[in-house]
């Protein structure tokens, strides 16, 4: 089974704003766990968390220093 | 020293001015640092403490002092700045960094000098206390004329420099202001948190200086406890510890998400209401007030147009200004 | 382990697993309660470990800092954050005449185990006042112990170190290098996978991020990561260069860089921090006192010059020791 791993709609207030990934706190292929704290978003000057939504391997799809936005699929865990 | 009704559209102006002056600079804030942020890119890059909420302190203490007197500013200089009268056009060259700035692109929106009207300011806390003690003191050294002016902030008063000052002050009887901006917040420390006594006004006992503290936020009441504290300075009575309930209404610094703040803490801001006091009292019509502001913001376009357009120093000119005497 | 982490993240691992088991440590500073210190080391801390073990404080830096030397004195370890080095001047007095010299004055009878955690560096156009290394005027007293992490693993286990060491310990970190987000996305070369569990990596041993065969460049702090970036252009080129991490300036590992230099024969000193009377000139002091006859050419110092921080970007980036900088130095070294 795929869990895609989107940016949250609440991870940050503003809409219009956008964000990217500074850092992927675990390698592509690594195993996490459901709740592990994946990667840090930037939006501005505010550091935000993306947790893993579930258990398994994690397959990157952005890279960090690239824009995203709500609702981007940025890995996927198998 | 009642002010005339030009003296207080006077006011307005300077507000609006310096309103004018951060609006345009936070505007141009994060171009080029987004999406993906960086701190040292863009137009303007680096800190940027506004003084959005702060206007009336630098407009109503300024309107009291002349051209002989003296002022030192902290890291959020840009509205005691403006209503010193400290050149825009280089003022705004300066925080993006270019060569006909204040400092030649040397300084940065903290270090903000303008001899020609008597201002420094420093990104160091309290460490404009010190030096605007010094200045009145050359000036009595010299038997010159000139009130020194100290602008901090309530956080400000709980370091070492602000206590030991202030007793020499008092000791030596030095004519010497330390403006107190009280806006409640030392980034994300309440006034309640870091302070012993409500008023640092207060603590003027304990060094035989006169306080003062106004609590409105307003140009009109500010300035007339300052006006007080210039003719006791000039009389040769000594130094005021002057507080003002201000604000701070864009953060410490840019960027700055101010979650800290509760609800019920958020603060007004004041050129809204002494606008519309004006409008009550007679002084001026809507119409007059809506061209000061209209004004403000042409002359700070003119002044940010000036500011693109300067070419930024040769690298080489870092090594230039370390010592004075020096070609350069 | 594949767990990556930044510096901000490994120290703050470093310090919480400590205050969990130490009743004696705790943390003292500007807005560490809500903010978490300048690097978040104390991220959190306020909601675990309450108000009395995580201390916001006045705008006071002589008091608390004084303060913390007497609570390490009367049997406590405080963790200060001191935000900027800029600032060491308003509350200097502590650092110079206080808590590094009371364990000697006192003959040994009373320890002052503290740390004091402060960031460095510029780079990012803060100027003259915010943009200062300093970590020379600090290294320079008598009794502090002066360490300078450059990535996260070295950041966890230096602070575990720190934490267990029962002197002073001046614990620098260079802005750039954090990883917090207000400085922007990190640099590659800082994040290091770091192990859950607790770990010490000992002072005094400098850290060989890359070997190489032509030319030894020490660097410390931001400029270890613009050495890499250096040797990674001088690759290309032919040139094989062995970066040094000093990682630890008191005590300083002269047996380390002396060790590099007798292989390559070539040395770059890198340096944030002001050219004279500084770090830079007491590591090639250090070859030259053993031999000078190791050098095949003469040392080369790639620093910051004896001027204050412009704020104005170009003139900035011409005067900080940046890989293009490094890069030329060896180019002509090995001319």
């Amino acid at each position: 089974m795929t869990t895609p791993v989107t940016i949250p709609q609440d991870l940050w207030d503003e809409d219009d704003k956008t964000g990217s990934i500074v850092v992927w706190l675990y390698k592509d292929g690594a195993e996490v766990k459901e709740g592990d704290l994946i990667a840090e978003v930037l939006v501005e000057k505010v550091t935000l968390e993306l947790l893993a939504p579930a258990s398994g391997t994690l397959r990157i799809k952005v890279q960090p220093e690239v824009v995203v936005n709500k609702g981007d699929e940025v890995a996927v865990i198998e | 020293m009642q002010l005339t009704a030009e003296q207080r559209k006077g006011l307005l102006r300077t507000m609006a001015l310096s309103r004018a002056f951060d609006d345009a600079m936070i505007a141009l804030y994060w171009e080029g640092k987004l999406p993906i942020f960086q701190f040292g890119a863009g137009p303007l890059p680096g800190e940027l403490h506004c003084s959005n909420g702060a206007e009336p302190v630098g407009a109503g203490i300024c309107a009291a002092l002349g051209p002989d007197d003296m002022i030192t500013a902290d890291h959020r200089p840009h509205h005691v700045a403006v209503a010193r009268g400290v050149d825009l056009d280089r003022m705004a060259a300066e925080l993006l960094g270019k060569k006909p700035g204040l400092s030649q692109g040397k300084g940065g929106h903290m270090h903000i000098y303008d001899p020609s009207v008597n201002f420094a300011s420093s990104g160091i806390i309290a460490e404009g206390m010190a030096v605007a003690a010094g200045m009145a003191l050359a000036r009595r050294l010299q038997k010159r004329p000139g009130v020194a002016v100290a602008f901090i902030g309530e956080g400000a008063a709980n370091q070492g420099a602000f206590h030991e000052v202030c007793n020499m002050v008092g000791l030596w009887k030095l004519p010497v202001i330390v403006v107190v901006q009280d806006n409640e917040w030392g980034v994300s420390t309440a006034k309640s948190e870091s302070t012993a006594v409500e008023r640092n006004a207060d603590r003027a006992a304990g060094y035989a200086m006169a306080g003062e503290w106004v609590g409105t936020n307003d140009p009109d009441d500010i300035h007339a406890a300052a006006a007080r504290a210039v003719a006791r300075a000039r009389a040769g009575e000594g130094g005021t510890i002057l507080e003002v309930k201000t604000a701070r209404l864009t953060g410490h610094f840019m960027g700055d998400q101010q979650a800290y703040i509760p609800e019920q803490m958020k603060q007004v801001d004041p050129i809204p209401p002494y606008r519309e006091k004006l409008i009550r009292e007679g002084v001026l019509t809507a119409d007059e007030a809506d061209a000061i502001e209209a004004e403000a913001k042409a002359r700070m376009a003119r002044a940010m147009a000036f500011a693109k357009a300067a070419p930024y120093p040769e690298p080489a000119e870092a090594f230039d200004h370390v010592f004075a005497g020096e070609a350069a | 382990m594949s767990r990556i982490l930044t510096m901000s993240r490994a120290g703050r691992e470093a310090l919480d697993w400590e205050m969990e088991r130490r009743p004696e440590i705790f943390c003292l500073g500007e807005d560490v309660f809500k903010f978490g210190g300048i690097f978040g080391t104390m991220d959190g801390f306020g909601a675990k470990y309450g108000p009395e073990r995580v201390i916001s404080t006045p705008i006071s830096e002589t008091g608390f800092i004084g303060m913390a030397a007497g609570a390490a004195m009367a049997g406590m370890h405080p963790v200060v954050d001191l935000a900027y080095i800029d600032f060491i001047g308003v509350c200097y007095n502590v650092l110079l005449n206080c808590a590094s010299k009371t364990h000697y004055m006192s003959g040994g009878s009373v320890k002052v185990p503290m740390t004091l955690l402060i960031g460095t560096g510029g780079g990012y156009n803060n100027a003259a006042q915010h943009s200062q290394c300093l970590h020379a005027t600090v290294a320079h007293i008598p009794g502090a112990k002066v360490v300078y992490p450059s990535n996260a693993y070295d950041a966890k286990g230096m602070l575990h170190t720190a934490l267990r060491d029962e002197n002073f310990v001046i614990f620098l970190t260079h802005k750039g290098t954090a990883g917090v987000g207000w400085m922007g996305t990190p640099i590659k070369t800082t994040l290091s996978e770091v192990p859950d569990e607790p770990y010490t990596v000992p002072f005094g041993k400098v850290k060989v991020y890359r070997e190489g065969r032509d030319v030894t460049i020490t660097g410390l702090g931001m400029s270890v990561h613009e050495s890499l970036k250096a040797a990674e252009e001088l690759e290309k080129e032919g040139i094989s260069a062995e970066v040094v991490d000093l990682r630890s300036l008191v005590p300083l590992d002269r047996e380390g860089i002396i060790a590099s230099v007798a292989k390559t024969g070539r040395l770059i000193v890198t340096d944030e921090d002001y050219l004279s009377y500084g770090v830079s000139g007491e590591v090639i002091t250090t070859v030259t006192e053993r031999d000078p006859g190791l050098f095949r050419r003469p040392p080369v110092r790639v620093t910051t010059p004896d001027i204050p921080i412009p704020f104005s970007r170009p003139m900035e980036q011409a005067i900080l020791p940046l890989a293009g900088r490094i890069a030329e130095a060896a180019r002509k070294l090995m001319a």
